[in-house]
């Protein structure tokens, strides 16, 4: 039962998209087309829903060699991570309907869309470092269509840059993979990991550097220095609900390999206190730092956006590095609440240039007064972004200062949580502006030629429905932070 | 069921009788035989894949009457009649994918000798596969040289003349080289027949004896054979032959005579010297570094090639590297490793060739990369082909190019030390420049700013036949577990 549920949710879009494919007349017809891949998500979100009740369960589809099964696999992490990315896939859809207007194309983007979240799902419920790899690539290579979407120069230079990035990254990882699938049986996912530390094949060294290698290689994805520069490029070239999705959703795939590799595969004991630990913590924090400070100092609007998820993405790695239950807890919470931000940030970008064709932050002066709800849904995602409270942003990023100090890991235990906050500053700096300009554009500023201009109702549910989600997420965390306690707990 | 051990000389008869036969015909007629033929060859081939598959043993077939050690055998065993099949299945797409482009590019009155040349090419594949002496092996190197001359040839154009001067030169050196190797060893030896050979290989090893004549005919062989594939650095008569010959001829020389004798280099390996005694040779050291250089070198390259033609010409000396990456490992699950990627190798490249031809063709016959934009949308078959073939070299799950990385990373594992890192790492670039050149021309032919008055040439037929390669090779990838314990069985009848 579990299975079938398992598999329905990971096929139900693949054959939502082969729907779109096949039935006629559907380019025309875009109100028709939005509401089938509506209907999808929606149906989908109720296959989700239904699989995270059921119980755990484990499936062997093919074996590659006797030794590297294929296997789904439905385990709490899993669970979530299908909701999470079918519920977050879901909700920009209505926004699409009207955004994608003046784009084209919406047949083959749609498609592209579904398909990238059945390999999502198919992500997530991955049961071995092999199966993981494979859905992977199958991501990747399905979500460069997102970028591809315009066509234009720059948009197959971005693309090729992401591929290139994604596909050297999941190859580093893949390196990994074939050392710990002759050193753990298979590679097969267990909380808590079984690699033992006194039978392998390499000695600890060597297999830390291996590891290294794997996290930056699967890092990749989740923008983590060094391997992030594809990111501020790749993401702002899509159409906005791509990128609200790329940044908000996809990168969280990268932490999924990560969290999977860490405490599934490795155990977090074989890391905990080494200079591997240092080293990911090093370059987990040096890329929050930097992430913000590209923000800061980058004009064009969505750039901007996609070098601040650099930044935050990174505090979920950070988070997970800690080795911490707190900590875990608190990234695990950061995914959910960061996705959510970063939704609403890029859909109301992408707002302000559908009705405006403004790109660059300097331009927004007054922006307020003629896309009053936009700029309002922007600036409370702002809020959490920063982590005030009562928002999401403050509840994750407390958990994740409270993990660091608990931590015991020497200087990073203090530093933590100093760059968090030099962080959280920058981040008010390079959010607020737009909210303070657009709201109060000074006094010389010509009143009597602003029209307003808000942008569709379709499009600012999708918005609204992120941030309330924001807000009463960030007032009543009490049954988020007890689930994914109970995850980190069974992992440490 | 004894009916079967005819197959495989009735299948070089037939080949050889075929291809006289052509001469007297037209194109038409030749090219109808040519079906025929390699139809009745898979059967056959896949016949006797299934007496195999029922447990019985390998057999030796004796031609003529003369004894040890003269005579001329061939033998077959799992091995041999897999690989039999799929080359036999890998002629029948090309010509039959492609007839289109050799009606286009082969002026009248010499299509026939297209037919001709490929029947001869087949023979010779067959008997190169088959062979249990080294008599026979040195004739049918001879004629596959020939036969593959002649297929480039037959586009007359200078180009293509030229290449085929250059192909000739490079190849009677090859096979030159391995006369020489297998005077050597007939004189050190005195056997021809492998069996025999092995044994007193093997005895000379062991006593010490003869050892500079043993080493210098296996380097002999090696050198002439890998000359002969194309490995770096004897790879430079590649690129032109495989991209200034007819389209479908290209397909065939680069899936199936240099599979043929990199398969004579591995029964070579296996059955005369025995893998102890290639291993202590330290020749293998040498493959495995040719190999990984021409990984990185041809890769390098064909990011740099300017016409799709070349581009795949480039992808082939990778991977031909890729190959004797895992023969230069010197083992046992090295040798199957290659083994499998050779077919993978074969039944991917062969359908890049020709998808690649067919989209040149929907792009008014232009092979540069901007004319080349968009020509997926025109001929649609080829485009899914073509990216099904590039996504497979790339190593994308799912897909065969991927499942041989892995057995060619797990037959590395146990070799230990800087076999592993060099393996790994090579594995990795390659990965990488693949993603560059490959996937970055998936994307120029799906570009949508094409030019309009191009449309496709390939027909109907020649269609289903690129979408039946298309399923195999994904069925490659999905069920590789089956073909790799059928490999593995047939690497045990083999020594």
């Amino acid at each position: 039962m579990t299975i079938l549920m398992m598999v329905l949710t990971i096929l139900l879009p693949a054959a939502g998209a082969l729907a779109l494919k096949l039935i006629p007349g559907l380019d025309g017809d875009r109100k028709r087309l939005y509401l089938m891949t509506g209907c999808v998500l929606l149906a989908d979100c109720v296959l989700a829903a239904i699989t995270a009740l059921c119980g755990d369960a484990e499936w062997t589809f093919l074996r590659l060699a006797d030794s590297l099964p294929l296997m789904l696999k439905s385990d709490m992490l899993s669970r979530f991570f299908c909701v999470f990315f079918t519920v977050m896939w879901t909700v920009p859809v209505l926004y699409s309907y009207r955004y994608m207007e003046h784009e084209g194309h919406d047949r083959r983007y749609n498609m592209f869309y579904l398909l990238t979240l059945a390999a999502l799902n198919a992500l997530a419920f991955s049961g071995t470092a092999v199966t993981m790899y494979l859905n992977f690539e199958m991501m990747t290579l399905l979500s460069v269509a997102l970028v591809l979407h315009e066509m234009t120069k720059d948009a197959i230079a971005a693309g090729l840059k992401y591929l290139i990035y994604s596909i050297a990254g999941a190859t580093m990882g893949l390196l990994g993979i074939f050392y710990l699938a002759t050193n753990t049986n298979g590679a097969v996912f267990v909380p808590g990991g079984s690699l033992d530390a006194s039978a392998m094949t390499v000695s600890p060294t060597v297999m830390m550097i291996i590891l290294l290698i794997t996290i930056v290689g699967f890092g990749t994805k989740a923008g983590m220095f060094p391997m992030h520069a594809w990111l501020p490029t790749a993401h702002p070239i899509a159409p906005a609900p791509a990128s609200a999705v790329l940044s908000g959703v996809i990168t969280k795939a990268g932490v999924l390999c990560i969290l999977r590799i860490i405490f599934y595969v490795v155990g977090a004991g074989f890391i905990r206190g080494t200079w591997l630990q240092q080293t990911l913590l090093t370059l987990s924090l040096l890329t929050v730092f930097m992430g913000s400070m590209m923000a800061f100092r980058t004009d064009l609007f969505k750039k901007r956006l996609a070098y601040s998820t650099v930044s935050q993405v990174s505090y979920v790695l950070m988070g997970i590095f800690m080795l911490q239950p707190t900590a875990l807890t608190g990234s695990l919470l950061h995914i959910i609440f960061h996705s959510t931000i970063k939704t609403t940030l890029f859909l109301a970008a992408g707002a302000i240039i559908h009705q405006t064709g403004k790109t660059k932050v300097s331009e927004l002066e007054g922006i307020g007064k003629q896309m009053p709800v936009t700029i309002w849904c922007f600036t409370l995602a702002s809020l959490g972004l920063i982590g005030i409270p009562p928002t999401g942003g403050f509840i994750s990023k407390w958990n994740l200062a409270q993990g660091a100090l608990a931590s015991g890991t020497g200087i990073f235990s203090w530093l933590g949580p100093v760059v968090l906050l030099i962080s959280a500053l920058l981040t008010a700096g390079y959010l607020l502006p737009v909210t303070i300009h657009g709201f109060f554009p000074g006094k010389d500023f010509d009143y009597e030629g602003l029209q307003t201009c808000e942008c569709h109702r379709f499009m600012l549910i999708s918005m609204i429905l992120c941030v309330a989600f924001v807000i009463l997420g960030g007032m009543f965390p009490g049954a988020f932070t007890a689930f994914f306690g109970r995850i980190a707990s069974s992992l440490m | 069921m004894a009916l079967l051990r005819n197959v495989p000389f009735a299948s070089i008869l037939a080949c050889m009788v075929i291809s006289v036969i052509s001469m007297v015909f037209r194109g038409r007629i030749a090219k109808v035989l040519s079906y025929l033929l390699t139809t009745v060859l898979l059967a056959a081939s896949l016949a006797l894949t299934w007496y195999f598959v029922q447990g019985n043993d390998a057999f030796v077939f004796t031609m003529g009457h003369f004894g040890d050690p003269w005579g001329n055998e061939l033998r077959a065993g799992l091995l041999e009649s897999i690989m039999a099949a799929a080359m036999s299945l890998i002629v029948l797409a090309a010509l039959a994918g492609g007839s289109y482009m050799i009606r286009s590019e082969i002026p009248d009155g010499k299509k026939n000798l297209f037919y001709i040349m490929a029947d001869l090419m087949l023979a010779s594949v067959m008997a190169l596969i088959y062979t249990n002496d080294l008599f026979t092996s040195y004739v049918f190197i001879e004629i596959a040289t020939i036969s593959a001359g002649g297929l480039t040839m037959s586009r007359q154009s200078g180009h293509a003349l030229a290449s085929t001067a250059r192909y000739m030169i490079m190849n009677l050196v090859g096979s030159g080289l391995c006369l020489m190797g297998i005077t050597i060893l007939y004189g050190t030896t005195g056997h021809l027949l492998m069996g025999s050979l092995h044994s007193a290989v093997q005895s000379l090893f062991e006593n010490g004896s003869y050892h500079l004549p043993l080493m210098a005919s296996l380097i002999l062989l090696t050198v002439g054979l890998s000359i002969k594939s194309g490995l770096f650095p004897f790879h430079e008569w590649l690129p032109d032959t495989y991209s200034y010959g007819v389209t479908a001829g290209s397909a065939l020389l680069s899936s199936v005579i240099s599979k043929g004798y990199i398969f004579l280099l591995i029964k070579l390996y296996t059955r005369v010297f025995g893998l102890e005694v290639v291993r202590a040779s330290h020749i293998c050291i040498l493959l495995f570094a040719f190999g990984t250089m021409g990984l990185i070198v041809g890769s390098l390259r064909a990011t740099q090639a300017a016409d799709i033609r070349r581009m795949v010409s480039y992808s082939s000396i990778a991977q031909i590297g890729y190959i004797y990456i895992a023969l230069g490992l010197g083992t046992q699950e090295g040798v199957i490793a290659a083994v499998f990627h050779m077919l993978i190798h074969a039944f991917g490249k062969s359908m890049l060739f020709l998808s690649s031809g067919a989209l040149i063709q929907a792009s008014g016959g232009a092979s540069d990369f901007i004319s080349l934009r968009g020509s997926a949308r025109r001929d649609i078959p080829a485009g899914i082909a073509f990216t099904v073939g590039a996504m497979s070299l790339t190593g994308v799950p799912l897909l065969g190019g991927f499942v041989s990385k892995i057995y060619i990373a797990q037959a590395a594992i146990p070799r230990g030390g800087l076999y592993v890192v060099i393996v790994l790492l090579a594995l990795a670039a390659s990965t990488f420049l693949n993603t560059l050149y490959f996937l970055r021309t998936v994307i120029t032919i799906y570009r949508s700013d094409a030019n309009a008055e191009a449309t496709r040439h390939a027909g109907p037929v020649n269609s289903l036949f690129l979408c039946a390669m298309v399923i195999l090779n994904f069925g490659l990838g999905i069920a590789s577990r089956p073909l790799y314990n059928a490999l593995l069985s047939g690497l045990n009848m083999f020594i």
